[in-house]
């Protein structure tokens, strides 16, 4: 038995702890999956009835928006529950008292719950292709899209799991911030369709960055538009896991 | 060499007038079985929560290896394994798993990893329970799986928050024994909290007693008895209705309806063997005092 223990690499931490995370997990993915695939799909329906007559441009908007809604209830709406649930149970205490860092502990859970979505994202993306007649043009950008797609919303869900005082307060505040996000522009509905203050709005929200990003590299066309959706997503993202990173009750802080 | 250096520590929360830990110092050396007994309350939890930095002091120091532990959060987590009271971690990973990921996390190597993981599901009495996961099992054996993930990785400290609560006789035996064992193979350095006196007496090097947040007293069992004023406890029974009689200066406590207990010093025990009348005696027990009788001796003085 040695005497000491070794800090492992980061991406051996990172491994270990995806996989605790999906072990944790392989019990409920199944209804994990119902809500990000069937959800989202039902109100692409619901509003593909509303948008016939608005043409292709309209039903393209549904069809992204309804993808960035999945990814928003199988990571924001999941993560937070999750992150609250580590704090009021004793379950953060524990990865605290090993030699982990608290990044790799919250990436490793953004990234098992991106791998817990992407079922429903797939199952979306085609069942609802096939609904509305969007013909697909994948771009290879995409690859890297879905996961920063995924990211804001995994931030935000941490953030609010971090900051709120119950379990109760963080399902309400979940529920309330994916509706704002997906209200506060153009992601579910085109942007002519909008007033112009929600137009507005939506040049920083990064949910209808997001969708705009899934939008050109799905179903084209690619223009310089996306280097702005991914860098106003990925700033968002950086914020607020700095904000993550402060506020998580990890180790002591000490202040003598 | 001391382990742990804890030096005038104290911690408050907000909103309560009392602290929690008050003005506490104390050492923990090297290779040595530290308890610390205490009543619901005292503020137990509070000091060990500190000493592994889940929780920041409001004041006083704490050394780990001579150094401060505010300034590296690595620096615990390298050295101390920790067992919790209660707590869900790992909850719906299957035991084997738990104490897998754990050992590797702690640094060994895969290999190393299945190994200590197939020697603690030994150790610990959880083969039988390898594949079942935590939320599956009875409160006892969550516990004994807990202990094993703050084995599991070999640390070189272990700071157990009640080990063996709501283990039953032949568990909280193996407990010990095991504990024990670490310590004299290994030289495992262990602190822990419990409320189970008697049989921490077993293991138990060296004592602090923990009394409403402040340490009243701390040193090895042995020199601390020295100071109780009677050290040896007399228990006798009597056939109901009947009592004993004993000289006037000794204090009999009545347990139950035909059992008395007596404390006396060595010097009294021959008069009061003489005294007793030994044809109406149904059980009669001697035994020195215990660590249960020195918390209650300190605790009461306070």
């Amino acid at each position: 038995m040695s005497k000491r223990s070794r800090a492992r690499s980061f991406p051996v931490q990172l491994v270990d702890l995806v996989l605790i995370e999906l072990s944790n997990w392989r019990w409920c993915w199944r209804s994990l999956v119902v809500v990000g695939a069937l959800v989202p799909l039902f109100g692409m329906v619901g509003l593909s009835i509303y948008a016939r007559d608005l043409g292709p441009q309209a039903l393209n908007t549904i069809y992204s928006g309804s993808l960035v809604m999945s990814l928003m209830l199988g990571n924001l709406g999941s993560i937070q529950s999750h992150v609250v649930f580590m704090r009021f149970q004793g379950t953060l205490d524990f990865f605290a008292t090993l030699p982990i860092h608290r990044f790799t502990l919250l990436l490793a859970i953004i990234v098992a719950f991106f791998l817990i979505s992407l079922p429903a994202l797939l199952a979306l993306l085609i069942i609802g292709s096939a609904l509305l007649k969007v013909s697909l043009a994948p771009h290879p950008l995409l690859l890297l899209v879905i996961p920063l797609c995924v990211v804001p919303m995994s931030a935000v869900g941490a953030l609010i799991g971090v900051n709120v005082e119950s379990p109760q307060q963080g399902n309400s505040l979940s529920i309330l911030t994916t509706f704002l996000f997906a209200g506060l522009g153009p992601v579910l509905f085109p942007a002519e369709r909008l007033p112009e203050i929600l137009r507005l709005i939506g040049e920083i929200n990064p949910a209808a960055r997001a969708a705009s990003a899934l939008r050109q590299t799905l179903i084209g066309p690619l223009d310089e538009q996306i280097m702005l959706d991914l860098a106003i997503v990925i700033g968002f993202t950086l914020c607020v896991l700095f904000l993550v990173g402060k506020k998580l009750d990890w180790r002591a802080r000490h202040r003598l | 060499m001391i382990v742990y250096d804890v030096g005038s520590l104290g911690k408050s929360y907000p909103g309560q007038a009392v602290p929690a830990n008050n003005n506490i110092s104390f050492q923990v050396r090297e290779g040595e079985i530290f308890g610390i007994l205490g009543e619901n309350g005292a503020g137990k939890t509070t000091l060990v929560k500190q000493m592994v930095n889940l929780l920041a002091p409001s004041s006083g120091s704490i050394q780990l290896y001579g150094k401060s532990i505010k300034h590296d959060s690595l620096h615990v987590p390298f050295i101390v394994g920790y067992m919790p009271q209660e707590s869900l971690a790992l909850n719906n990973l299957t035991a084997g798993e738990a104490l897998y990921f754990s050992a590797h996390l702690r640094g060994h190597s895969r290999r190393e990893a299945l190994d200590e993981r197939d020697r603690l599901l030994d150790r610990w009495q959880l083969y039988d329970l390898r594949d079942r996961h935590s939320s599956q099992m009875s409160g006892g054996q969550r516990r004994l799986l807990r202990l094993a993930v703050a084995v599991a990785g070999a640390s070189k400290v272990l700071v157990l928050d009640e080990p063996t609560n709501n283990l039953d006789p032949q568990k909280r035996r193996m407990v010990w024994d095991n504990l024990r064992q670490l310590n004299q193979e290994h030289g495992t350095t262990i602190l822990f909290i419990t409320h189970d006196a008697i049989e921490a007496e077993k293991i138990i090097e060296r004592v602090g007693i923990l009394h409403r947040g402040e340490l009243v007293v701390a040193g090895a069992p042995h020199a601390l008895k020295q100071n109780l004023k009677n050290k040896l406890r007399l228990e006798i029974a009597f056939e109901p209705g009947q009592a004993p009689l004993l000289r006037a200066d000794l204090t009999l406590r009545r347990l139950t309806r035909t059992r008395w207990q007596i404390y006396l010093e060595q010097h009294q025990l021959g008069d009061v063997m003489a005294a007793l009348d030994i044809d109406r005696l149904t059980d009669i027990k001697l035994n020195s005092a215990t660590l249960e009788d020195l918390y209650f001796h300190y605790v009461e003085a306070v």
